[in-house]
């Protein structure tokens, strides 16, 4: 169980520590705190994005101990100890990912909202399927919303990104 | 100093179609958006910054009582909460025919969602901590919540000003229609009903406001920084140089995000009186409450044909529901009808309709504005009528399409134009005629319809004369950049890098060197902004001007450099070279802009672009014009499951008139998304209201756009061209165009798979399986 | 939005769990996954002064194969979990196949089993497919343990019939005779959609004729529901097209859905028949899958 102090308010404040991108933090939250929120106003990591707050569009998804995962709907503190990983740690500091690579190859980005979401879902997908068929592609990608681009070139970009061939 | 290349032999005498433009380069803004660096408006935070949200209706239609904020203003933490009284009571709106809308309501409340307060508090929580504070004591009213009958004399007013809930009235008539109704071979009418959809980007609408030093600057994620500054300005009576509005990155608008809200006023407002920037935003159910989607609409469609399908007379009867308050709606109605002669050529054609008002969101601009519905309607009719005949519905478009240099009833020209070409291709692509004559297996349906759309509305949203988009471009000193600077908005479309990729080719340039300076009334110039497909050609004809004066500076310079008259110079991708003689070394674009900079200061291009004059003279002649127009064909096959019916596209095609292509992965991203979303309007999206005209599903959960596993493979084709003088290379839009035939298409494969003629939208699954029941139990019935 | 404040608890055990519920009897919840509860919380539905985390707790979280007992599954298993494991898809594919079609992929790696269960929304995925197959819930409380059939959990939507203090612990799915089982979903999109109706189907075959069978449905009454007059029709008979279509029409006269804006009382119970035939049909050929 975390560490707590009372405010003056009498609402706890939890010591929190989370990995994220590599980074091990060490916070104080309240309990209420969302992680999207914490890694957004507490970290500055804005990339990852805010869209429905109900876990429904995907546009907060970050990778919780490798697993995508709505943030707008897990508790900071039930991350507490765990591994984070959101859309600012998926390039190296010099090189983009394969999957941003392909993504911008593909025009698979447009007004860019979902998009952080969006290769965050492909990237577990390849990590646990490095060849998955296109129809696996969709399913992987099909809590992230997007309103922009109809998907498709996003499904190139994922197919690109596994090595395999994209028919036009 | 990668991409400079000294040939020694001069390989760049012959022309090559065009550098920079025609090719998928890769966006402008993709590494920021791909590695979450990218800053959208909700991503800002500035020192001492406070939040702000606003308290709205809980009721329909209600007069204000009272409202006590003591209560909200005794939590800590809540810095400032204002009502009417602390906001100007001047009314708004993006329509100037009908300023309707107040910052704060005043007396009454006219829609669930409608706004009454607002809090600034240091953090997000204390903001809906405060807001459950306020007290407000409303005497509720009976509401209009059904267009249809908001008209009758027993309904309750909305708007002082405007009787009968009358918001907007429109009656056209061209040529003699009645004549040609009672001369056709075939007269039809249909009636079709359209449901409310709502834009639905996926970044959520917020707005930071800075008031200080009798400045105002404003962040905001919006479609357009100049009818931003100048709403703003003249809410508040500032001056409009006294006005900064910014657009951080945008998260898409497809028109939601053209006017301004509650958020930028009420946001003004609290900075004012607390001397500290105010971050407003929306959550997900705020921005359906605040809509400005899609209107819904009544369509009645008479046509008259020729034993041969030739359309000889068009009637079109319509009502809107306007919501609680105008918006864009003006423009909406009068689009509505006004592109309906576009795709087809009739010379007699009356145009009817009633804008009402109701107790619900008000409605706007979404992608393809007034447009889709009435041409759902009027290609869903078109094979219905084709059917009468018994003539192909490809084949009755080919008898009536649309053809170069021609003029519309209504008093739009068109010079480019390759429908009848996109008609034969569709035709080919989908190997229509074989499924047609063979039949397909059973549920399984294919349907098709065309489209259009003006690139560019002719006429700016508000009486100006200034033009219609300008742009600057600054060379930096060295020449190894050059900087444009434009408000064109890109908000996801791509308009900043295609923009580049224009000005780079107009200036002999390459577009890996561009840099872009834009979305900000202080540093760059006027443009109207991102709305009726404009951006591409207007800010273009801008870009090229701006362009061409660099590349006319820059080869003055290298003629002075090279002993050589300009006029025998030319650059491409960053290359200077003599035309006539092939043997002298070429410079590079860097080397003369250095030396430019040396000897005259800054190199600076300015380009300007002003629509000419168009369209005729009757009531509403602007709207619809545009120099240019877009034309496609689209098809779709479905299979659909005639025990429950569940609709699957199986596959999609579109067949584009689009001119020269600027970006061609933009490009078809653009058909993509837009098919994407008019199929999903025409299957699953509906705004529901309940009885007391609060949304049902004000959510992404509930109000069902597609996902990844509901798109259909898709197919891209084009009629290339470059011969339309009014654009810029001959380009023409296409994210608008592109869902202007979708609901047609996909209604008329659903009809071909079934039998089934379903009126109303959306084609929901349980309609379809109604319609089949239906049509079921009446063959037995018959038996 | 926003979460109203709350205290928050990580008990290491079960017992301390209860414990923890007993003494906050009115004003605390447990979280599972939280993909239920938060939205609920954000929407001002609830309001919890206390949230218990039991998703953490040992021995909560897994799935496997109990000689004697059957498949059992933690029920602080995710969704995913579910999906993923090999116990289940080995012996019970049709579980695995029921548990992808839940939401979407970043719900599925949160939400729980036990949360499915217990949230009790008449359009949940697991309940139908876990009550075709006579699974059990195991429910510990401060005064010990005891065994609910699954289909015994719910008592209204958003009710179950669970004491404040107590919690599910685990599923299990024993051994059985029937010879395949399969779930149906019929949803407005093809994710991140609610059920419209879901159809879960169970099955004993010999012989062509059907020794025994389990129908469940989910989101045509306030809870999931048994439709135990198609069972009783279909037991002892040969399988036919007509028998299914026959089963069919039964299942949709005794269903009791309601109309809402997704779909209405007669579209759904027509999907009921189209489904349970289907479901049977599925469940006949194909074993479990």
């Amino acid at each position: 169980m975390s560490n707590f102090i009372v405010d003056n308010n009498g609402i706890k404040r939890y010591l929190v520590t989370i990995n994220v991108n590599g980074i091990e933090y060490t916070k104080v939250v309240k309990a209420n705190t969302l992680l999207v929120n914490f890694l957004r106003e507490e970290l500055d990591l804005t990339g990852t994005k805010k869209g429905c707050e109900l876990g429904d569009c995907g546009s907060c998804t970050v990778l919780l101990d490798g697993k995508p995962v709505n943030s707008c709907l897990i508790l900071a503190i039930e991350a507490d100890g765990m591994k984070v990983t959101t859309i600012e740690g998926v390039a190296s500091t010099s090189n983009l990912d394969n999957i941003q690579e392909k993504f911008l190859e593909y025009g698979a980005i447009q007004c860019g909202y979902c998009s952080a979401g969006m290769i965050l879902s492909a990237k577990a997908l390849l990590t646990e399927n490095p060849k998955p068929t296109e129809e696996e592609v969709r399913a992987g990608i099909s809590g992230n919303l997007c309103r922009c681009t109809g998907y498709i070139n996003i499904i190139k970009a994922i197919m690109a990104a596994s090595g395999q061939e994209v028919l036009n | 100093m990668e991409g400079i290349r000294y040939p020694k032999e001069n390989t760049l005498y012959k022309k090559k179609e065009y550098t920079q433009i025609g090719q998928s380069k890769p966006r402008i803004d993709g590494v920021s958006k791909a590695t979450g660096a990218g800053k959208y408006c909700g991503d800002l935070k500035f020192p001492n910054m406070l939040y702000g949200k606003m308290l709205t209706s809980p009721h329909a239609h209600a007069k204000i009582l009272s409202i006590d904020t003591s209560e909200a203003e005794k939590i800590p933490g809540v810095i400032k909460v204002i009502t009417h009284k602390d906001v100007p009571d001047l009314k708004y709106g993006i329509s100037p025919a009908r300023w309707d809308e107040n910052v704060l309501c005043i007396d009454k409340v006219r829609f669930v969602g409608d706004k009454v307060a607002a809090v600034a508090c240091v953090d997000e929580e204390t903001c809906y901590k405060a807001l459950k504070a306020i007290k407000v004591e409303y005497e509720v009213l009976p509401a209009v919540l059904d267009y249809r009958t908001a008209m009758n004399e027993d309904m309750p007013q909305i708007h002082e000003e405007y009787p009968r809930n009358i918001n907007t009235e429109i009656h056209q008539l061209f040529g003699d229609v009645d004549k040609a109704l009672e001369e056709a071979y075939h007269v039809r009418t249909d009636v079709f009903e359209g449901q409310r959809t709502y834009q639905c980007p996926i970044e959520p609408h917020s707005a930071i406001s800075i008031w200080k030093d009798n400045k105002l600057t404003v962040y905001s994620s919006t479609q357009s920084v100049h009818y931003f500054q100048y709403y703003i300005a003249r809410e508040f009576g500032l001056k409009m140089g006294d006005v900064r509005v910014i657009r951080p990155l945008v998260g898409g608008g497809f028109g939601g995000k053209l006017e301004p809200t509650g958020l930028e006023f009420n946001g003004a407002v609290l900075s004012r009186l607390t001397g500290r920037p105010v971050k407003m935003f929306y959550d997900r159910a705020e921005m359906f409450a605040h809509n400005r989607g899609r209107h819904q609409g009544h369509y009645e469609i008479t046509t008259g044909v020729s034993k041969e399908g030739k359309i000889l007379a068009a009637k079109a009867n319509f009502v809107l529901d306007g919501g609680a308050y105008t918006s864009l709606g003006i423009a909406t109605a009068y689009y509505a009808g006004g592109l309906l002669p576009l795709t087809y050529d009739f010379e007699n054609y009356q145009f009817d309709l009633v804008r009402m008002y109701t107790n619900l969101p008000a409605c706007g601009a979404q992608r393809g504005h007034g447009a889709p519905q009435p041409k759902y309607a009027f290609e869903s009719h078109l094979d219905n009528v084709a059917e009468d005949l018994g003539i192909d519905p490809i084949e009755i478009r080919k008898r009536n399409a649309r053809q170069a240099n021609t003029n519309t009833c209504n008093g739009m020209g068109i010079q480019s134009c390759y429908l009848s070409e996109a008609l034969d291709k569709i035709e080919e692509i989908t190997d229509w005629k074989a499924k047609k004559e063979k039949g397909l297996p059973k549920g399984r349906g294919i349907g098709m319809a065309t489209g259009s759309f003006v690139t560019g509305a002719g006429y700016p949203i508000y009486r100006n004369d200034y033009p219609s988009s300008s742009c600057m471009v600054r060379v930096n000193e060295d020449g190894t950049s050059a900087t444009l600077y434009a408000n064109a908005i890109d908000i996801g479309q791509g308009s900043d890098t295609v923009l580049c990729q224009m000005t780079a080719e107009a200036m002999g340039y390459r577009y890996e060197n561009m840099k872009i300076v834009t979305g900000d009334t202080e540093t760059a110039p006027l443009d109207f902004g991102a709305y009726s497909s404009r951006q591409t050609a207007y800010c273009g004809w801008a870009c090229k001007r701006a362009g061409e004066e660099i590349k006319a500076k820059i080869l003055e310079t290298a003629g002075f450099m090279m002993h050589l008259p300009p006029e025998d110079l030319e650059c491409e991708e960053g290359i200077i070279f003599s035309k006539s003689r092939p043997k002298v070394e070429p410079i590079t674009f860097e080397e003369a802009a250095k030396k430019y900079f040396i000897i005259k200061g800054p190199l600076v291009g300015t380009g300007v672009y002003t629509v000419p004059r168009l369209g005729g003279y009757h009531k509403g002649a602007p709207v619809a014009t545009s120099p240019s127009y877009s034309f496609c064909t689209q098809a779709a096959e479905v299979q659909v499951d005639e025990e429950t019916g569940e609709i699957e596209v199986l596959h999609a095609w579109d067949v584009h008139d689009a001119g020269q292509i600027i970006n061609p992965a933009l490009m078809k991203g653009q058909v993509h998304g837009a098919f994407g979303m008019g199929f999903s309007e025409t299957v699953m999206e509906e705004v529901v209201f309940n009885k007391d005209g609060k949304i049902i599903n004000p959510d992404v959960g509930g109000y069902r756009i597609i996902t990844a596993l509901d798109m259909p493979n898709f197919t891209n084709d084009l009629i290339p061209s470059n011969d339309e003088p009014a654009t810029p290379w001959g380009l023409k839009e296409i994210g608008e165009g592109s869902n202007n035939p979708t609901m047609g298409a996909v209604r008329n494969a659903i009809y071909d798979a079934t039998g089934v003629n379903i009126a109303t939208l959306p084609l929901s699954y349980e309609k379809v399986w109604r319609a089949i029941k239906e049509k079921k139990e009446k063959e037995q019935a018959a038996k | 939005m926003y979460l109203p404040d709350f205290d928050y608890y990580v008990p290491a055990s079960v017992a301390e769990a209860c414990q923890l519920l007993a003494e906050n009897i009115d004003c605390a919840k447990v979280i599972s996954g939280g993909t239920d509860l938060l939205p609920k919380m954000k929407h001002g539905l609830l309001s919890p002064q206390i949230l218990v985390s039991i998703k953490k707790i040992p021995g909560l979280r897994k799935i496997e194969y109990v000689q004697g007992k059957g498949v059992v599954i933690g029920a602080a298993s995710t969704i995913n979990d579910i999906v993923f494991s090999e116990v289940v898809q080995q012996k019970y594919p049709s579980v695995s196949n029921a548990a992808h079609t839940m939401a979407a992929n970043q719900v599925r790696h949160s939400g729980t089993v036990g949360g499915n269960l217990v949230s009790a929304v008449p359009s949940a995925d697991m309940p139908p497919i876990l009550m075709a197959l006579n699974a059990t819930a195991t429910i510990e409380g401060p005064n010990g343990q005891r065994q609910l059939p699954v289909e015994d959990v719910f008592c209204g939507p958003s009710k179950c019939l669970l004491e404040k203090s107590e919690i599910i612990t685990e599923i299990i799915i024993p051994d059985q005779a029937m010879t395949g089982s399969t779930y149906f979903k019929f949803a407005l999109r093809r994710a991140g959609a609610l059920a419209v109706v879901g159809v879960a189907a169970a099955v004993q075959v010999e012989n062509d004729v059907i020794k025994d069978a389990r129908v469940a449905l989910g989101a045509v009454a306030p809870v999931p529901m048994r439709a135990k007059k198609t069972e009783e029709f279909l037991i002892g008979k040969k399988i036919s097209d007509e028998l299914l279509e026959e089963a069919g029409k039964i299942a949709a006269s005794e269903c009791k859905p309601i109309t809402d804006f997704r779909a209405s009382e007669e579209y759904r119970r027509d999907l009921v028949r189209i489904y349970t035939k289907r479901a049977l049909r599925k469940a006949i050929d194909h074993g479990h899958i």
